[in-house]
């Protein structure tokens, strides 16, 4: 029997997005155990674990973001095949190699068969590059990671019944990065499998960034010298320094010319407008806007109830 | 006698923006040197100050960046008044308090109405340093933009800008170190500049010789500003939490430009709505026509005339 969790902090987000996925993906038989969030999300995710352990048929454990929404008919069997090499621990669908902190994303990504869907300027989607296989760039691979996001974990059952959060991390981030790297320690591999989902996340990436920081430098000193590369970056611990410290003022620059961009552009955009509503056409046609939202509210009366298409 | 300087890298950029900004600034006794760029930027901006120290009269050396116009009227009574205070060694139009590295702008920014003047996205114009939420001029700082510099007579005859600073990028935040130093101050005044420049803060092209003269200039002043000695910093504890911050400021950055775009695809959105109406459709040949007669009188006034 294959288990679904998910961890509850805001029950209206669980409803419109979590609960509708695993009424897709859960079978007959699935146990679907969501319960209120407890703590962090290391704690959570431990309570969720302890209550699948007690489960004597149980296949996978599968754990969503309360903001995770499966929309794969086929979820159960592919993480089934996942889970069949005995010694896969975890599996999910996004993940990296030659990763060496909780920022995953600078590792190499392997795969990310998601939609990220965002809220903000009127929503908007932003499929990942293996959404679409056949527009899936030449690196895009399911198979062996070094680990996963922890938006969608499907875990193993030796994983749920020997393996937990490390609590003593913090309260979010790096718990998916570092449990990978419990089960990698442990011999068991993680691997990633075409297993669809949307992600209804806002555009903003790291929005308690000293939290981030601290998570990041925590478990940097966990692993370092434990897993290879974890934690590690050539130079002495100065050159280290002087370097990742340019590179902190290189990167916000960035985000500053990503600012500029947009007024340029936005400039750019409200000139073409200002040519188009100066044109002739337009002002000719001006009348014919007047009458059409004029009778607007009329047509819509002369719709049958719930007719809008 | 208020001097003008300019170290040209690029001619054009100096005859369309520099040059016409400074004749409108200039008064009719200022002294304006330009030279060709030699060497670093530091070795060029000596050869400058070099020039404007030989005159007794002096009372401050503009150094223009070739891409800086300045669109002040009332410049030189702005630069007169900037360097008053006889405790002013350098003054410019922007700059930042608390800035610790050459990123000058991750301190508190202090900007006059700059402007910055961009040829991306069909060109246009847009406050420079709104990103920045910066407090009006005037007001002292630590370090001010090198785009434009105004150095005081006494900043002239005794300091230099380091050559051996190898490396470009930081020439100026170095100077202005050097400035408070030697116990004067840096301040920002209210002079208004138009700076012709990419959107672009800083290019991936001139990233790896940035990130050295981000190290170059960091290994040279902070043991003098810290009073702590490089070998009893603990750097191990240092590169955990710069390596953490670095990754965080990449995902930030990544998140603006994901928000950057999603801002367009709501404008494009915006635009669709226009035209997909059926009036726009309906006028489409208009248009086309209006456009042909458009290119047709734009082929005629290129055309050469004829004597007559």
């Amino acid at each position: 029997m294959i288990a679904f969790g998910s961890p509850i902090t805001k029950p209206d987000v669980y409803d419109l997005c979590a609960a509708p996925g695993l009424r897709l993906s859960a079978e007959p038989g699935s146990e679907v155990i969501a319960m209120p969030a407890q703590g962090s999300i290391f704690r959570s995710y431990n309570a969720l674990l302890d209550r699948a352990a007690e489960l004597d048929d149980l296949e996978a454990m599968v754990i969503v973001h309360q903001d995770t929404e499966i929309v794969d008919p086929d979820f159960c069997a592919k993480a089934r095949r996942a889970l069949e090499d005995p010694e896969v621990g975890v599996a999910g669908c996004v993940g990296a190699v030659g990763v060496r902190s909780i920022a995953w994303w600078e590792g190499s990504v392997a795969l990310a068969s998601f939609i990220h869907r965002y809220p903000e300027h009127g929503g908007g989607d932003l499929p990942a590059f293996a959404w679409e296989w056949a527009d899936a760039p030449p690196y895009a691979r399911t198979g062996e990671v070094d680990t996963v996001d922890g938006f969608l974990l499907v875990i193993a059952p030796w994983v749920v019944r020997n393996i937990r959060f490390d609590e003593s991390l913090g309260r979010f981030h790096g718990y998916d990065f570092d449990f990978c790297l419990q089960v990698r320690e442990a011999g068991r591999k993680v691997v990633t499998t075409d297993l669809r989902a949307i992600h209804h996340h806002s555009l903003d990436l790291v929005s308690d960034p000293e939290e981030w920081i601290q998570a990041h430098m925590r478990v940097a000193e966990k692993w370092d010298g434990r897993m290879p590369e974890v934690g590690w970056y050539a130079g002495t611990w100065e050159e280290r320094a002087r370097l990742a410290e340019a590179e902190t003022d290189f990167h916000r620059a960035k985000g500053y010319t990503a600012q500029q961009e947009l007024a340029a552009r936005v400039q750019q955009a409200e000139r073409e407008l200002v040519v188009m509503k100066t044109s002739i056409s337009w002002r000719i046609t001006a009348p014919l806007r007047l009458l059409s939202w004029l009778t607007a509210p009329f047509r819509r009366l002369g719709r049958p109830a719930g007719g809008t298409r | 006698m208020i001097a003008f300087g300019c170290a040209i890298t690029e001619e054009e950029p100096y005859w369309r923006y520099t040059e016409p900004g400074i004749r409108r600034a200039a008064e009719e006794d200022s002294e304006v040197y330009v030279f060709a760029a030699i060497g670093s930027t530091a070795r060029s901006y000596n050869l400058l100050i070099d020039h404007a120290a030989a005159r007794d009269d002096l009372e401050a050396l503009v150094i223009v960046d070739a891409h800086a116009e300045i669109a002040d009227p009332d410049f030189c009574a702005k630069v007169r008044q900037a360097v008053a205070d006889p405790d002013v060694g350098v003054a410019g139009c922007a700059g930042a308090r608390g800035a610790c590295t050459i990123a000058w702008w991750e301190g508190e920014v202090v900007s006059a109405p700059v402007t910055l003047g961009y040829q991306e996205f069909g060109g246009g114009r847009i406050p420079a340093f709104d990103w920045a939420n910066p407090a009006p001029a005037p007001g002292e700082v630590d370090a001010v933009a090198g785009f434009l510099m105004v150095l005081s007579p006494w900043a002239v005859r005794n300091l230099r800008f380091d050559e051996e600073l190898l490396l470009g990028p930081g020439t100026e935040v170095d100077f202005c170190r050097t400035v408070q130093e030697a116990g004067r101050k840096v301040a920002v005044a209210d002079l208004h500049v138009v700076f012709h420049d990419s959107v672009e803060l800083l290019s991936e092209r001139e990233r790896e010789v940035w990130m050295q003269a981000h190290a170059q200039v960091a290994r040279k002043w902070e043991p003098r500003l810290t009073g702590v000695d490089s070998a009893d910093v603990d750097w191990k504890a240092r590169a955990r939490r710069a390596e953490a911050e670095r990754e965080s400021a990449r995902a930030a950055s990544y998140a603006r430009g994901l928000m950057t775009d999603a801002h367009l695809v709501e404008l494009e959105r915006e635009m669709e709505k226009i035209t997909s109406t059926a009036s726009w459709r309906w006028t489409e040949p208009l248009r086309v026509l209006n456009a042909w007669r458009a290119e047709r009188d734009a082929e005629r006034s290129a055309r050469p005339r004829s004597a007559p």
